[in-house]
């Protein structure tokens, strides 16, 4: 906290996200959120991103769930914030915070279940740990020279004991904050600090990094292979032989199995879509 | 002394890396292909993902089984996974400050000894190919420094070239017998074994045991020589010695281990 009203005047883009993180908390219920507010305001399912919302991957991360949960993580914001903020510059931490919280939203949108919803800056939290983590690396005289020093072995520990707790605890992601985290080491370690004598291949794993992402921000947008995002194709569909490819392709993901029939594809339907309709000309 | 207009140049291993980047790019491309694949028939897309992530899945499996066997058929594997994780850690935690003062120093003054500092320091750092440059001028410079013909029979004889090794540790021991406490005579004694030269290779590793007392890895070197040379019994003998049990550090522990099992294998080294 002390650091934050030192050094107000350099750390803009800290600011911005805690006063943005608070007024949204204000606006869609600071004691009890309400879910509809928070729907409209950008939490993140994976399946509203594939169904054309993109924005729900960066917007998640400005919405919390009560106030024990923003009160936390601005905490946290406002002690790690500054330093990183300082150290890497204003332009550049935007950019870190905001990769670190789309990769937290692919890796929900990508591991989780699809209408499960996500909300909270954790998963760029840990991004920002995660660059801590790098920028630890890359000073010393050696690459675990940071060891030696308690600071950054409290952080590690921190790190450590967060990404337990997140296991335990039923409703927190832990898939966004290992998102975040590995986006965070990854950007800053190659992007946002390189090596003052960058090694021959570091052009070659920028490309492959950038290829990596693009790719996976892709696999979430379209996810081709996911049953329910298969079904919701078909229904659109205005083609009526594309529609039933479709429907068995859906049929087939969720059955794992490499052949669907009409019979699997009705199964299907009666399970998953609409379990209570009799006939499946209405899908969900 | 080692032919210094003939040595073989020194490059650093391209798979560790390339490796790597190849399966971050394989795995980059999936979600465009299947799409690709999905925009022409989505059922051969899921049918697609659906092999893919059971092969990975059986892939990773069949690895599993293939380390646990290992590990039962080849015991020293847990030693050789110690000692990769040693390795790195050294080279994570080697200082990258003596090589970046070596090389400022000799931008003012150039010697041997300076050229000495930054080949030593760069093969600290695994850059063979940087080593051998400065190493050889340091002899060029200073052709009576046993200390750069043994960090040279070093750089060689791990990069391979155990010829010209053996020549580099022959004159650092020629220079100051005894040199960097035997090591220079057991490496000269490892690289005529590399040679197939046995009879030469069990000479200077008795003389090192003689004069500077047997470790786990000369005794183990000691051993494969004496096998290979057709003395049976006192490679065993020399095995026994290695295989002893007691708190090592990585590298004994691997050459421990390596000797209990030399027997099994018919004394193959």
């Amino acid at each position: 906290m002390k650091s934050l009203w030192e050094h107000a005047d350099e750390i803009p883009v800290t600011l911005v996200i805690l006063i943005a993180c608070w007024t949204l908390a204000l606006v869609t219920g600071l004691m009890q959120p309400d879910a509809e507010r928070l729907a409209a305001y950008g939490w993140l399912t994976a399946m509203q991103v594939a169904d054309g919302e993109p924005w729900r991957l960066v917007g998640y991360a400005f919405l919390h769930g009560g106030i024990v949960h923003i009160a936390f993580n601005t905490s946290m914001l406002a002690a790690a914030g500054p330093a990183l903020e300082r150290s890497l510059g204003s332009l550049r931490f935007a950019a870190l915070f905001l990769g670190s919280a789309v990769g937290g939203g692919i890796a929900v949108c990508l591991l989780r279940q699809p209408f499960e919803p996500v909300v909270g800056a954790s998963g760029a939290l840990f991004g920002l740990l995660g660059a801590a983590v790098a920028l630890f690396l890359r000073s010393g005289p050696h690459a675990l020279s940071f060891l030696h020093f308690e600071g950054p072995r409290a952080l590690l520990a921190m790190l450590a004991a967060n990404l337990v707790i997140g296991w335990l605890l039923p409703f927190v992601s832990n898939t966004a904050h290992i998102g975040g985290l590995v986006v965070g080491f990854v950007l800053t370690l190659l992007y946002l600090s390189p090596p003052r004598r960058p090694s021959p291949w570091l052009g070659a794993w920028r490309l492959a990094g950038a290829a990596l992402a693009a790719s996976l921000c892709f696999a979430s947008l379209l996810p081709v292979t996911r049953h329910e995002w298969l079904w919701n194709r078909s229904v659109d569909s205005g083609d009526a032989a594309r529609a039933a490819q479709l429907r068995r392709a859906a049929a087939m993901a969720w059955l794992r199995q490499p052949t669907a029939s009409e019979a699997d594809v009705e199964r299907f339907y009666r399970t998953i879509v609409e379990p209570d309709d009799a006939e499946p000309d209405s899908p969900r | 002394m080692a032919d210094l207009g003939n040595l073989p140049p020194v490059q650093r291993r391209r798979w560790p890396v390339l490796l790597p980047l190849a399966t971050v790019w394989v795995i980059a491309l999936v979600p465009p292909a299947l799409w690709l694949v999905h925009r022409g028939d989505p059922e051969l897309a899921v049918r697609l993902a659906l092999a893919g992530s059971t092969w990975t899945t059986r892939t990773l499996l069949a690895l599993a089984l293939l380390a646990a066997a290992a590990l039962l058929l080849f015991p020293p594997a847990a030693a050789g996974v110690r000692l990769a994780a040693a390795r790195t850690r050294r080279l994570l935690a080697s200082d990258r400050g003596p090589l970046q003062r070596a090389l400022a120093d000799l931008q003012h003054f150039e010697s041997a000894a300076r050229h000495l500092d930054a080949g030593r320091a760069a093969w600290l750092l695994d850059d063979g190919a940087r080593a051998l440059v400065h190493l050889r001028r340091a002899i060029e410079l200073d052709p009576a420094l046993p200390a750069a013909h043994h960090q040279l029979g070093l750089v060689l004889l791990r990069t391979g070239h155990a010829a010209p090794a053996r020549q580099a540790f022959a004159a650092a021991e020629r220079l100051d017998p005894g040199h960097a406490f035997g090591d220079a005579l057991l490496h000269q004694g490892r690289a005529a074994f590399r040679l197939g030269q046995h009879a030469d290779a069990v000479e200077l590793l008795r003389t090192h045991e003689r004069r500077h007392g047997g470790g786990r890895r000369s005794q183990l070197w000691l051993g494969d020589a004496l096998a290979a040379a057709g003395d049976r019994a006192a490679a065993r003998a020399a095995w026994s010695a290695a295989a002893a049990p007691g708190r090592l550090t990585a590298e004994e522990n691997w050459c421990r281990a390596l000797a209990r099992v030399r027997p099994w294998f018919g004394g193959r080294a």
